[in-house]
């Protein structure tokens, strides 16, 4: 079973993501309110992937992921940034970070689990 | 995904809309709030500019994963109007306040 982190400052959109993840793929989820909770959280649940909300207060996204690169306990786990931003310049600028993706909201809920298995070969 | 993983989905994501709804209306009140101030003439402060800006992001991020596709789409034309709302004239205010009336309604009457 895989495990995926969702780290979102919303919370609608962390147990959305989380239901879609759970009852579509029956993955393992864990989420985590804050870049910060979600720095330890990804240390400590070593998940398979981590979706990463790009726009939260105090630590960002871009920033969580720079934190978890910098980590060898965590360095090694994709990452897709979740954005509500549709220009493109943004999304190549995040892409540009080196993120294994970058997913746009508003996601599919009957579909987000398919979207990120083919991101990461899980099928 | 079979059926039941498709029925089991409609009916969490159904509750979760309940659950999320006085949130969302919240939301679409600080907008509201923030166009009819403009709509007076006043401009916004900062904070208030930054937080209108801050809930139409939130809600153009979720109001499509409920179906409300026309929501986000809104939404997202409601963020980039409050980016700089002092250049905004009479007609974009006006439809910023369309904006909110607009979404409030589609909000109340999905089911």
């Amino acid at each position: 079973m895989h495990r995926i982190l969702i780290i979102d400052d919303e919370y609608d959109i962390r147990e959305v993501a989380a239901l879609s993840l759970e009852t579509v793929a029956g993955w393992e989820v864990m989420v985590a309110s804050s870049g910060a909770q979600g720095l330890a959280r990804a240390a400590t649940y070593q998940p398979d992937a981590i979706l990463l909300d790009v726009m939260m207060p105090g630590m960002d996204g871009p920033a969580t992921f720079r934190e978890l690169q910098k980590n060898p306990a965590t360095a090694h786990i994709p990452v897709m940034l979740l954005t509500a931003k549709v220009q493109a310049t943004d999304r190549s600028r995040f892409a540009d970070l080196g993120v294994k993706a970058v997913l746009v909201k508003p996601f599919d809920p009957l579909s987000l689990s398919q979207q990120v298995a083919e991101i990461l070969g899980w099928n | 995904m079979g059926d039941h993983a498709a029925s089991q989905i409609s009916e969490a994501m159904n509750r979760l809309w309940q659950k999320f709804l006085p949130q969302m209306e919240e939301r679409v009140g600080t907008l509201k709030g923030a166009a009819a101030k403009l709509a007076t003439g006043s401009p916004l402060s900062p904070e208030e500019q930054s937080k209108a800006g801050a809930e139409a992001h939130k809600l153009a991020g979720v109001l499509g994963t409920f179906g409300l596709t026309e929501g986000t789409d809104l939404a997202r034309e409601a963020e980039g109007l409050f980016e700089n709302p002092s250049l905004l004239d009479s007609a974009k205010v006006a439809r910023l306040c369309s904006i909110a009336e607009r979404l409030k309604t589609m909000m109340a009457s999905r089911v």
